[in-house]
């Protein structure tokens, strides 16, 4: 039975899908940069005495703290800003190592085949025995921790995401009849590879990076949420996240912003990666 | 003469576009009759099918009548349409590779739907299945009961579901290309195992097929379809006497047919003037 | 042929199983800082010192400290666990129950929840009620278990309190077991209230664990759904008076389960490798906590131990799933 009622709603659907996670990513993006000029409060400074404080809107919050404070009295808006500062930070740069080693091994592995194939598949499959975050937090562990070693840890863990799809993908682009002709015009293999095969699989290695972004935004907060990512008062949305559950029966919303927060960015990175999927590829799907 | 099997009055079916695919079709056949349905390709003789079993597509409205042995179909809620269509109505498919179940085996297959709609004891189901088997040439039916689809060749499950469509004692047998997916030996076997059934039964049976040589060989009334419409209903042997008795068109199908089996056969597409009257004639 | 497959996989599983040791084992001897410091607790003596030296052969070189670490690796040896002092492979038995009936139960939700999510979108494609499911299936892929986890809390902890939030079994309830699976001795000895205690503090873990798969499961299945019912079988169902949910369920259902259950094999170890965090979000008593627990006391034998554990678990489990298929793939396979 075809069906022919089927595409009604979902023809707007991959516009809303690049623009809104875009949207709020700005948002998160501009309260990183700006986080000095747009934070109400020191995220660092403690005031006992307006420990707990509540939401704005709810009775007993004191003016110019509109998301509450937590447990040391310490604003949860500021501190939710200049946690995307780290957030940031991480999957930008996380995603971007894991990007480079993974691709350059996956192209690697598809386009050379053989030995190279065999070699970086294996190694693969020894790294995917491992449970990611198991493997972060030992990872960690070994490192040490601090910013450096978190963004380590997490490119170290991820870069076999990139291998697969990239090798994946090369090894179709190096089925097709242009390798062929350039080959013959004499070109040579890594001026193919250069030239030819990494534009056409680039779209594959963007779609994978906001992804993978995702992941590391993820990550980076189950380091900080078991307090292995930096100093345990930074302003992390893992940590705040911690300290949130811990405290969870007395001040929901010490949880409840970064979590939000969190999910929101998650979220968006990952439709933000689909939706560049079909972009660019809008037959696959 | 005694009340028709099948009734079909005004029948129309549009796409959501509104688009007809079947446009105030009216049919009538009578008890025992084999009714052949031809056309060409879209011309709507599967919707016409499916509009009378009742499993029309997804978003596809239907308007006008159908009346199964004196019931108006249309006028029951679906559960009870379901359940009268499934007593009385039968549907041997065209593509035999996809209408068993791969996952069950054809004696599950064959009397479900005996031991559902006639609440037979499984034994009785399984006698009855064994001899429908058998009835349409099957040698050793003990391991096809037993069998999987995928070790059944297309003929032999072509045969089985045959004998499906049998087993339930329907009044009404819906046909769609039943041969088409078959070679051509196989495909003169399976007809004259549907013809043998079905005057042993009494069963009327309506026959969709493209196939003039198969209309002649098995039918004796044609409707014939054209861009959802109905061209004429006539007797068979009218139609095939040569006297110049039929539509034009109806005439032009036959000669659009191939017969392999004489070297001189006239054989000729259907001129399009035939059809620029035709449609002309539709539109009036 | 079947032999000569499973024979080059028992190889292929063999060469990963080495790589495994030999990760495991760089990471922990050649990370910077010295790794018998690494190995004790804050105020070790000389003696404990001497001991770990030689039980682990560091004057000698590194490809022979491999060798050494190896071979009691193979026997079962993991060392001793500095905090806790007690052998590690002791204690991380004595935790896997915990975590594999979590696995096992949040297997089964996935299942469950991924199964009704594909029929009642198959039922009604082209539909709301599709998407709906579509919906969920796109929020439930792109938000990981840790935070479905922490929604949950808030959820049926806080704002609706009817779940534990953590543990794995109320404190005052005398466990009175011989094993550590609770849930399924529980259920053998007809220990009802344990079993009830034991599911109030598992459903949250186990339901975060398994909303990323469901999803995946409903939309797999969904899509193979549909393609059945396109074939003439389910055709012939309706004909014969099937509604259109029993033709899902009992006609269709079974054909389009195989690349479900592919997709299941593979994704359940990512789900078990799941329970390392959700389990230290709910406090739960399982392996994965105590990972974390071992990583911030830097007890390194004990880490070892349950990475080399969870490793051997993935390997041995992806390797069951391929056998598994081998056997299955061509009785079921469409004629
Ligand atoms: N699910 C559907 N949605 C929309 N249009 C359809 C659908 N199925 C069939 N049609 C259209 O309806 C018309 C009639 O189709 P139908 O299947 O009844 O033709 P047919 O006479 O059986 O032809 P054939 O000999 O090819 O089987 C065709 O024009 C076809 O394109
Ligand atoms: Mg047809």
């Amino acid at each position: 039975m075809v069906d022919i009622s089927a595409p009604r709603a979902v023809v707007r659907a991959p516009n809303l899908r690049l623009w809104v996670p875009l949207c709020w990513l700005t948002l998160v993006g501009i309260a990183a940069v700006f986080a000095p000029w747009i934070a109400p409060h020191d995220p660092l400074a403690q005031d006992l005495m307006l420990g707990r404080l509540p939401p704005a809107w709810i009775a007993g919050s004191e003016p110019g703290y509109w998301l509450g404070t937590d447990d040391l009295g310490r604003d949860v808006l500021s501190r939710l800003i200049y946690g995307a500062r780290i957030a940031l930070i991480v999957a930008a740069t996380a995603a971007l190592l894991a990007g480079l080693v993974g691709s350059g091994l996956g192209l690697l592995a598809g386009f050379f085949g053989g030995w190279w194939d065999k070699c970086i598949s294996r190694l693969v499959e020894i790294w995917m025995a491992f449970p990611p975050v198991l493997f972060a937090v030992l990872l960690v562990a070994v490192l040490g921790t601090g910013l450096g070693s978190v963004i380590a840890a997490i490119a170290l863990i991820d870069w076999t995401r990139f291998v697969r799809v990239v090798r994946a993908e090369t090894l179709v682009q190096a089925r097709m009849d242009y390798i062929d002709s350039a080959v013959i015009g004499g070109a040579s293999k890594l001026s193919v590879l250069r030239h030819e095969v990494l534009p056409n699989v680039l779209p594959a290695i963007i779609a994978l990076l906001s992804l993978e972004m995702g992941i590391a935004v993820i990550v980076e907060a189950i380091l900080s949420f078991v307090n292995l990512s930096l100093s345990s008062d930074a302003p992390t949305w893992g940590g705040m996240i911690a300290e949130g559950r811990a405290s969870i029966y007395f001040a929901w919303w010490v949880l409840t912003f970064p979590l939000l927060t969190l999910f929101l960015t998650v979220l968006s990175f990952s439709q933000l990666g689909e939706g560049l999927k079909r972009h660019f590829d809008p037959v696959q799907t | 003469m005694s009340a028709p099997v099948l009734e079909i009055s005004n029948l129309s079916v549009r796409l959501p576009n509104d688009l007809k695919v079947l446009n105030t079709v009216d049919l009538r056949v009578e008890p025992g009759e084999v009714r052949a349905l031809v056309g060409e390709s879209g011309a709507g003789k599967s919707m016409l099918g499916k509009a009378v079993l009742g499993i029309l597509p997804a978003g596809l409205r239907q308007t006008g009548r159908i009346t199964v042995l004196g019931q108006a179909l249309d006028q029951l809620p679906a559960s009870v349409r379901r359940r009268e269509v499934a007593r009385h109505v039968s549907l041997i498919p065209q593509d035999p590779l996809t209408a068993l179940n791969p996952v069950r085996p054809i004696a599950a297959q064959m009397t479900d739907a005996m031991v559902r709609i006639h609440g037979w004891p499984r034994r009785k189901a399984l006698a009855r299945a064994a001899d429908l088997l058998e009835q349409v040439h099957i040698r050793d039916v003990a391991r096809v009961l037993k069998s999987y689809p995928h070790e059944l060749s297309g003929g032999m499950r072509q045969r089985v579901l045959i004998a499906a469509a049998f087993a339930t004692e329907p009044k009404l047998i819906v046909a769609d290309e039943p041969t088409t997916a078959l070679d051509a030996t196989v495909q003169r076997e399976i007809l004259r195992i549907i013809r043998g059934l079905q005057q042993e039964t009494g069963t009327t049976v309506l026959f969709v097929t493209h196939d003039m040589g198969v209309v002649a060989q098995i039918s004796q009334r044609v409707t014939v379809l054209f861009g959802g419409r109905v061209v004429e209903h006539i007797d068979t042997e009218a139609l095939f006497a040569g006297a110049g008795q039929g539509h034009a068109y109806s005439r032009a199908l036959i000669r659009a047919t191939p017969d392999w089996t004489r070297s001189d056969a006239p054989f000729a597409p259907v001129p399009p003037e035939v059809i620029a009257d035709l449609m002309q004639e539709q539109t009036r | 042929m079947l032999l000569r497959s499973i024979i080059s996989r028992l190889i292929a599983v063999a060469i990963t199983l080495f790589g495994v040791a030999v990760v495991v084992f760089t990471l922990i001897r050649v990370a910077p800082g010295n790794p018998i410091a690494m190995m004790l607790p804050p105020g070790a003596t000389a003696a404990d010192i001497a001991r770990l030296e030689a039980l682990y052969g560091f004057d000698k070189s590194l490809p022979e400290q491999f060798v050494i670490w190896l071979k009691a690796v193979a026997q079962g040896d993991f060392g001793t666990s500095i905090i806790m002092r007690q052998p590690v492979a002791e204690l991380v038995l004595e935790r896997l129950p915990a975590t594999l009936e979590l696995a096992l139960m949040a297997l089964l939700l996935a299942v469950a929840l991924g199964g009704l999510g594909a029929v009642v979108g198959a039922r009604f494609r082209g539909r709301s009620p599709e998407l709906g499911v579509d919906l969920g299936v796109g929020v439930g892929l792109s938000v990981p278990d840790f935070l479905w986890g922490l929604l949950l809390i808030l959820l049926f902890g806080v704002l609706w309190p009817v779940l534990q939030i953590s543990g794995r079994v109320d404190p005052r309830l005398a466990v009175d077991l011989s094993t550590n699976f609770y849930i399924i001795e529980g259920l053998l000895r007809g220990q009802w209230r344990l079993v009830q205690d034991v599911l109030a503090h598992m459903l949250m873990p186990a339901l975060a664990l398994s909303l990323p798969l469901a999803a995946m499961i409903a939309q797999v299945l969904k899509q193979s759904l549909k393609a059945e019912l396109h074939l003439d079988y389910t055709q012939l169902a309706r004909v014969r008076g099937l509604s259109e949910t029993r033709v899902i369920v009992s006609e269709a259902l079974r054909n389009a389960a195989l690349p479900t259950l592919t997709l299941i094999g593979v994704q359940f170890t990512f789900l078990i490798g799941g329970t390392v965090i959700v389990e230290r979000l709910f406090a739960y008593e399982g392996l994965g906590n105590m990972a974390i627990e071992a990583v911030i006391n830097r007890d390194l034998p004990l880490i070892q131990g349950i990475v080399l554990l969870f490793a051997l678990l993935f390997i041995v489990i992806n390797l069951a799933v391929d056998l598994t298929y081998g056997l299955l793939n061509p009785r079921l396979r469409h004629g």
